[in-house]
């Protein structure tokens, strides 16, 4: 087994630690000997069984798919435009997510469970479409991503207008919900998640070879017989979907589908095949953590995981900015 | 033998921990144990007498002062939905709009029972306070206080109901300068105290404005509410404006903002202080014009 290999096995396997380990934090008292009884099925405790199997293991395993979801649609993102900066997020995913959210509290208030997350993946899709259209008007899809840019601040700024004058605490709601969390999530959510992970990698990893062609520049891949257009077009349909239906669930979580494909590269590779793999096992154990951290780390209250995936990952973001700067 | 009994409540509160009394408690059902989800349910659980009833609560929920020790399960942005499955209420009051709407929805599948406070008016904390004292089994101490809130409230209310008006401005918030509108909380007072809003009929119940919307109303009084928790708040400076009437006669008065500001019983006593100092500044008003 060659040195990649090698380290993408240890990580398959920390991904599975984490997941266990992870199922064992939480503010409910419940000691290891009841955790095991419970996840054998043999649970004597009534409560403890249903805080473990309806709170955390859906929690957990949402957090592994949405966190190999955001880091793969930031991978592939960064390697189809060849913009180490790209985003998920940037194409102002988030911002659509949130005017969905906005209008769904405002105005379907008593419907918010199935309401909220529609509502903010049609919010999602829609500046999608705005930002391909954008740039296929302009004739230059390298420019996807300042178009997506502008998109963003156009739909943050309706959202603040309808904000303004709708009900005050909608406000409240709207924000808290954009920073974020995965208190709310059910194994419905981890299913919906999980299939349409299951179907980006599948057809990511069938064009892999395509996708590194791009990495070379759009002539020498069109030379090589790979409509540049066409596949870029595919592989932000993929990741506007798999990120939509992630902030649906979840809300905002910045920056994990920026961070983690950059400490794929260093730690196993460049190419499509391996960077999509990495960033798949490193984005779960990341998001794992991070929601332990969100749940357990204060004694009466959860903090909304966007908070902290942004803070670790504007610093980290800083640090590439420092070490480029040294390199050159 | 009320001492006796005081007594003797104390000592088995002293040897009974908080969690072994909730035991106790749950196990007669027609006092409920209750998990209160803002600070004006559990001030209003106090007023009917089911304050010992509550297991949990958010932040932010310190009145009256034994509220403080009960165990907290989350805030307004996310609660804790294990710690609520642990402590297994009979029954959770949530505010509708205050409380995060989707740990709600999930508390709901998970089969427990959730009912609603949302007050919008003085009326409304009447009828909650008889609906809640019902729920947890005080119906009389709740009819009691409720009917006492509506006598109070109905005095107040004569009392200025013949008074002339006088215009003034609510400041909500200094920077951005914020007022209030109808669909408010606050403009409930002001409509009782016989105050004339001039930005009443602004579409949003929570308005920005500028000082240059202010200048012409000609405004006679400047409510400005300041929070006791706020040591330093950041009022508007109104001393730059004295072309406003209210500067010019320093008529400008600063309630306590926590106790106008939350939706319970002690609203009320607020909304009487406030009527009699508006009414000071309309007889000064009336002795400068005679």
């Amino acid at each position: 087994m060659n040195k990649v290999s090698t380290r993408l096995f240890a990580l398959a396997i920390l991904v599975i630690l984490s997941v266990l380990a992870a199922i064992t934090f939480g503010p409910a008292d419940i000691d290891s000997s009841q955790l095991i009884s419970c996840l054998v099925g043999s649970c004597q405790n009534q409560i403890a069984d249903i805080v473990i199997w309806q709170v955390r293991i859906p929690r957990v395993l949402v957090a592994l798919v949405a966190g190999m979801g955001l880091a793969i649609a930031g991978a592939i993102l960064q390697n189809t435009t060849r913009n180490p900066l790209a985003d998920p997020y940037l194409f102002g995913i988030v911002s659509g997510a949130g005017l969905g959210a906005t209008i769904a509290n405002i105005s379907l208030a008593d419907n918010l469970t199935i309401a909220l997350p529609l509502a903010a993946f049609l919010g999602a899709l829609f500046s999608v479409i705005i930002v391909v259209f954008i740039a296929k008007v302009l004739q230059r899809m390298e420019q996807l991503l300042l178009a997506g840019v502008a998109v963003s601040f156009m739909l943050a700024s309706i959202t603040q207008f309808i904000l303004y004058f709708g009900e005050p605490f909608a406000t409240n709601r709207v924000i808290f919900w954009l920073m974020g969390s995965l208190a709310r999530v059910e194994m419905s959510n981890f299913y919906v998640i999980a299939s349409i992970l299951v179907i980006a990698i599948i057809t990511v990893l069938a064009l892999h070879r395509q996708i590194d062609a791009l990495l070379l520049g759009d002539e020498s891949a069109a030379s090589l017989g790979v409509d540049v257009d066409k596949l870029r077009l595919l592989m932000l349909g993929i990741c506007a979907a798999l990120t939509a239906t992630i902030v649906a669930y979840c809300g905002g979580i910045g920056f994990v589908g920026l961070m983690i494909p950059h400490i794929v590269r260093q730690l196993i590779g460049v190419t499509t095949l391996k960077l999509i793999i990495g960033s798949a096992l490193i984005g779960a154990i990341f998001l794992i953590w991070v929601d332990v951290i969100a749940r357990s780390s204060l004694p009466h209250a959860e903090i909304p995981i966007g908070i902290i995936t942004s803070a670790l990952g504007s610093i980290f973001f800083l640090f590439i900015m420092y070490r480029s700067r040294a390199n050159t | 033998m009320k001492l006796i009994s005081l007594l003797f409540t104390l000592l088995v509160l002293s040897s009974t921990s908080y969690a072994e009394l909730n035991k106790e408690l749950a196990s007669d059902k027609s006092k409920p144990t209750i998990i209160a989800l803002a600070p004006h349910i559990v001030e209003m659980l106090y007023d009917v007498g089911a304050g010992e009833q509550i297991i949990g609560t958010t932040s932010f929920a310190d009145y009256p002062e034994q509220a403080k020790k009960i165990p907290r399960i989350g805030n307004y942005v996310r609660l804790q939905l294990e710690r609520v499955i642990e402590l297994q209420p009979d029954l959770i009051i949530a505010w509708k709009s205050g409380n995060p709407s989707d740990d709600l929805a999930r508390l709901e599948q998970l089969g427990f029972n959730i009912i609603y406070s949302q007050p919008h008016s003085f009326e409304d904390i009447a009828s909650e306070v008889r609906r809640f004292a019902k729920i947890t089994g005080h119906t009389a101490q709740g009819e009691k206080v409720a009917t006492k809130f509506e006598q109070a409230l109905v005095k107040i209310k004569q009392q200025y109901q013949d008074k002339t008006e006088i215009t003034g401005f609510y400041e909500l918030w200094s920077r951005p300068l914020t007022t209030v509108a109808k669909g408010s909380w606050p403009q409930q007072f002001l409509n009782i105290c016989k105050v004339k809003n001039p930005f009443k009929q602004v579409l949003t119940p929570y308005p920005q404005i500028s000082i240059e919307q202010v200048l012409p109303a000609s405004v006679e009084l400047i409510i400005q509410p300041l929070s006791v928790n706020q040591k330093e708040r950041e009022a508007f400076n109104w001393e730059d404006w004295s072309i406003i009437p209210a500067v010019a006669n320093n008529q400008i008065l600063q309630p306590n903002a926590d106790a106008m500001h939350r939706m319970t019983l002690r609203s009320l006593t607020a909304l009487k202080d406030l009527c009699a100092e508006i009414d000071q500044t309309r007889s000064f008003l009336q002795q400068k014009h005679s």
